[in-house]
């Protein structure tokens, strides 16, 4: 039973923590509006490396977004009381993610200002735009799926709304994919692998962020969570990140095979300096590796083991898109094979990128947004797992 | 479809960046705004640039040459720029075929700048807008210059005529000729793009001389049995 100080302390802590999502909220707002008032000249991107880390907060929001669906869609699609009772959770993870993540997107798109452009203008030729129906219709059918689940004569209509968002989750991610399956003109991408690689990887960063997020729940609300209900999610969470470094080998492996990819997968893998190093140490290493080693290792795999595994993995996913998305702009056009190209503006050299202040302000306002949306909701609307005490599955 | 283009000749080309300012020069000074310079006087200056000169080596030491290519948008016939716009704001007109960006629609994000196989997409960091050349639309058509001067300001611009601008489409224009008759290559046609703008190759220049050129064949020398002069023209044999 909570005492009045501890309550009070609570109320006190909420208010800090908001003010400080507030704050960095704030700063991110600020970059933008020094973004917009100098232009990119004051961001780290350039005409080499056209999307820099705010893209790379923005894709892992949107990516994570999807993939924390998937314990909402075990729940409602599969039949599975466990997962049923962190539907809500996960819908309104999703929601503040999705939000954090386009709204930083549409913020580092270099004219903010015209997204009525965006909603008006639509080439239906264009990936782009496609995510942009997909991101959209993604955020209305989350929120009519929470609202039949938490509003109790709606409940009949929570099965096809799950399944709805189940299907929409996978096209989502299969577009966040194409959005680089689709380049053929540059060497990391244009590959039918990615569209799979990413809804992969989104299983394992959704569900390490809705492994934090309960955790902290939990915690907050001085409860433990179930050991068989932990055992079970986090032997999921080790599937998924098996299943998501073995999509990552094949991609790399295929790239090997390929006597004209071999160069560029020599840059990551090898000599690429900080993408090779945040790939194996920052992804395989300390995203795959370690947190397996948290999950599995005998003696290991309790709460402690399976938070940390799961900021591991969020770290880990953070690395991957740096090098996936900022590595693969950085190795140049093979435009002139088997000659070294130079000029006076850097062509056919290793671009050189190092993120500005305000685009790593920028970045982080991204999560603010999803921290305050995810902090304000389970304040004041119930979003705490309902288990029962006997689970039928 | 007429299908305006340029054509440049890599034999000719110098790599002395005439095209390059000239080019800065023109747009920077247009209706559409300055272009903007990163850094212009520091170690790595950047910024907006339509038009690029690359160079590599051909050839191992000392056996080398160096090759300048000149590289501004292709204005491909199938551009693979067009359809990834979102808004499509990067379109190709159909009267000329240059592929062009209206800067009303560009929201700035950067996508046909990944799906440019040829990396000629320039994003203006102050206006934040994605640029290209647009074969100097703003000139060619502007009826208050002399005609001979209705050229892209990096054709007029070239030194030694490097650069040749017309109608790829129709077989009698000088540029047609230039690709028919010397070679004319796209590059990169594996992207199948099919770029409007056309390369004429390198080539070495060969001047045989014959001996018989330069001996005369009633050479009295050889005639009345003399002694060879050691400072007679060399023969065919040793030329070759």
């Amino acid at each position: 039973m909570p005492t009045p100080e501890s309550l009070r302390y609570k109320n006190k802590l909420y208010y800090l923590l908001l003010a400080a999502g507030g704050l960095v909220a704030l700063a991110g707002l600020y970059a933008v509006h020094m973004m917009e008032e100098h232009g990119h000249i004051i961001s780290g991107m350039n005409n080499q490396i056209v999307w820099g880390l705010p893209h790379v907060f923005a894709i892992f929001l949107i990516v994570a977004a999807s993939g924390v669906l998937n314990v909402a869609s075990i729940g409602s699609v599969f039949g599975k009381a466990v997962y049923k009772a962190r539907a809500p959770l996960a819908s309104l993870l999703s929601i503040a993610m999705l939000s954090g993540g386009l709204t930083v997107l549409m913020l580092d798109l270099g004219r903010p200002d015209r997204i009525i452009v965006a909603a008006t203008n639509y080439n239906s030729t264009s990936v782009f735009a496609w995510n942009v129906v997909l991101y959209s219709g993604m955020f209305s059918l989350v929120i009519v799926y929470l609202w039949t689940m938490m509003e109790r004569r709606m409940h009949v209509w929570s099965k096809p709304a799950g399944f709805a968002v189940f299907a929409w989750r996978f096209v989502l991610t299969t577009g966040t994919g194409l959005i680089f399956a689709f380049l053929t003109a540059r060497q990391a991408y244009g590959s039918a692998l990615l569209p799979p690689m990413f809804i992969v990887l989104s299983f394992a960063w959704g569900l390490a962020v809705f492994h934090l997020v309960q955790t902290t729940i939990y915690a907050w609300n001085e409860k433990t969570l179930d050991p068989a209900i932990l055992r079970r999610k986090k032997n999921l969470l080790g599937v998924f990140v098996i299943a998501s470094l073995y999509m990552v080998a094949v991609y790399h492996m295929t790239n090997l095979y390929f006597a004209h990819q071999v160069a560029f997968e020599n840059f990551i893998l090898h000599e690429g300096g900080t993408y090779t190093m945040m790939f194996w140490i920052g992804y395989v290493l300390f995203g795959n590796a370690v947190p397996l080693g948290l999950i599995y290792a005998p003696g290991l795999g309790d709460t402690r083991c399976v938070m940390m595994a799961s900021a591991l993995v969020v770290l880990g996913g953070f690395a991957f898109l740096y090098v996936f998305i900022i590595g693969g702009q950085a190795f140049p056009l093979n435009i002139f094979p088997g000659y070294v190209a130079s000029s006076s503006f850097g062509d056919g050299q290793i671009a050189h990128y190092e993120p500005s202040i305000y685009e790593i302000m920028l970045g982080f306002g991204g999560l603010a947004i999803a921290f305050i949306i995810t902090t304000v909701s389970v304040r004041v609307l119930n979003f705490m797992p309902q288990d029962k005490a006997y689970i039928a599955d | 479809m007429t299908q305006l283009a340029l054509v440049i000749d890599l034999n000719v080309c110098v790599g002395c960046h005439a095209c390059v300012t000239n080019c800065k020069q023109w747009n920077t000074s247009g209706a559409a705004g300055a272009l903007v310079d990163c850094n212009p006087y520091e170690a790595e200056p950047n910024g907006t640039f339509f038009n690029r000169v690359q160079t590599f080596e051909v050839g191992s030491f000392p056996n080398t040459e160096t090759v300048h290519f000149p590289k501004s948008c292709l204005h491909c016939e199938d551009p693979a720029c067009v359809p990834v716009c979102p808004t499509g704001a990067s379109y190709k007109r159909k009267e000329d075929g240059i592929v062009l960006v209206d800067y009303d629609k560009c929201i700035g994000c950067k996508y046909c700048s990944w799906a440019c196989p040829y990396g000629v997409r320039e994003f203006d960091e102050q206006r934040k807008v994605m640029t290209k050349c647009t074969l100097c639309v703003d000139r060619i058509y502007d009826e208050s210059l002399p005609e001979e001067r209705r050229k892209p300001s990096c054709v007029l611009a070239c030194p030694p005529g490097a650069r040749l601008f017309g109608d790829v489409h129709d077989p009698d224009s000088e540029v047609s000729v230039a690709i028919r008759e010397r070679g004319g290559y796209q590059l990169m046609p594996e992207a199948g793009t099919n770029p409007a703008n056309h390369y004429l190759p390198r080539r070495k220049t060969v001047i045989p001389v014959r001996a018989e050129e330069l001996y005369r064949s009633d050479n009295p020398h050889k005639i009345d049995g003399a002694p060879f002069d050691k400072n007679l023209p060399p023969t065919t044999e040793e030329l070759n």
